[in-house]
């Protein structure tokens, strides 16, 4: 039996997968962090232009979501962690999510152009672009470094929040000037580089067919640039006290992290691991992927807090 | 061509919400209209009231 004789003749997708194209658990992390640019930015914002941006750059992160979802269906489903994606399963055909993505970032940056500033939205339109063109269809399937480039698009759309001419443009570029450090230095941070990459690299490994570039074991120098740039908006007046034991603590935790993943062996070929045959040197990279994981976690844990004591400082004045 | 059940609930439930949608998106255009109109109003009358009454003064007298 074919394809075309097993398919419905309509689609039945339901709206909740549609919602899942947009990865609303990044999405989540997007507006926390866009909300903060906003409220640490200096100078006021109309609540109600600051609440549109906020939905149209979540929206449009959501869009980029689901046109990565439209393009890597195939691949999806062949790793773990990702055949459960509504393309991936065959529940959203390829060409309604891109469809789907493609109207709604249409629409987030028009509305964003128009409720803050073109600057904003052509960053937006910028973002979308270097992340479902340039990351997903270039970066993904050709270097190991592509989450380290790739990860930059996390830090493009988050913080271009000034509305209009004059303060307002003073407060978007501010915001930039501000969070751009930091959010940068998250998304690239080696936890989130390394939590990803490796989960990836042994998920591609148990299809055995959506093999990706992967990065390499893990490097401690990485974690001990990211570090730094962390704390860096404490040292130069951006981040008051609270930030500053914020990022110092976290810093040091995550360093730990990043110390007890590289003693550990996740990440290893599987050719390089010392266990006997393909099927053992697998598994022992499975059994060793939890400080991957932990890594991981705590990379999104430690930028959360991060923006969570920005926020704090701004609301109780305790800021620069 | 005769649909299914799951096939006719499916599609409309999805053409519920993508109506829901299309409200919600004349809404935002709407305020978004709104207060770009206030924000120029605002404007252009700062432009006007602000230089035009110190300029005004000694030509009044």
């Amino acid at each position: 039996m074919t394809d075309a004789q097993t398919r419905p003749v309509l689609s039945t997708a339901q709206p909740e997968d549609y919602f899942q194209l947009l990865k609303p658990r990044v999405m989540s992390l997007v507006v926390f962090t866009a909300a903060t640019g906003l409220v640490v930015a200096p100078g006021a914002v109309n609540p109600l232009v600051a609440a549109i941006a906020v939905l149209c750059i979540a929206v449009g992160a959501g869009a980029a979501g689901a046109l990565n979802m439209a393009l890597e269906g195939e691949t999806d489903a062949l790793m773990r962690r990702t055949r459960g994606r509504p393309v991936a399963a065959g529940r959203v055909r390829k060409n309604e999510a891109m469809a789907f993505g493609v109207i709604l970032s249409l629409f987030s940056v028009m509305l964003l152009g128009m409720n803050a500033n073109w600057l904003a939205a052509g960053l937006l339109a910028l973002t979308i672009v270097y992340y479902a063109g340039f990351y997903t269809l270039l970066l993904k399937r050709r270097t190991p470094q592509n989450i380290v480039i790739g990860g930059a698009a996390g830090a493009f759309p988050r913080d271009r929040l000034g509305g209009g001419d004059g303060p307002g443009a003073v407060a978007g570029v501010a915001a930039v000037r501000h969070h751009l450090p930091v959010d940068a230095a998250a998304q690239l941070g080696p936890g989130a580089l390394f939590g990803r990459r490796l989960r990836q690299g042994r998920h591609s490994d148990d299809a055995g067919g959506a093999r990706r570039p992967v990065h390499p074991p893990a490097d401690p120098d990485l974690s001990l640039v990211f570090v730094p740039v962390a704390i860096a908006p404490a040292v130069v007046g951006l981040g008051g006290p609270v930030y500053l034991a914020v990022s110092v603590l976290g810093g040091l935790g995550f360093l730990g992290l990043a110390l007890r993943l590289y003693r550990s062996r996740a990440g290893d070929e599987p050719d390089k691991v010392e266990a006997v045959g393909r099927e053992a040197a697998l598994y022992d990279v499975r059994a060793q992927a939890k400080p991957a994981r932990d890594l991981f976690a705590f990379s999104i844990l430690y930028l959360m807090a991060l923006f969570a004591a920005l926020l704090v400082e701004a609301l109780s004045g305790m800021g620069a | 061509m005769r649909l299914t059940p799951d096939e006719l609930n499916a599609r409309k439930r999805r053409n519920l919400f993508i109506a829901l949608g299309l409200v919600a998106f004349i809404i935002l255009v709407f305020l978004t209209t709104v207060l770009r109109l206030q924000q120029n109003q605002a404007d252009a009358r700062a432009a006007l009231e602000g230089p035009g009454v110190i300029e005004a003064e000694p030509a009044a007298r």
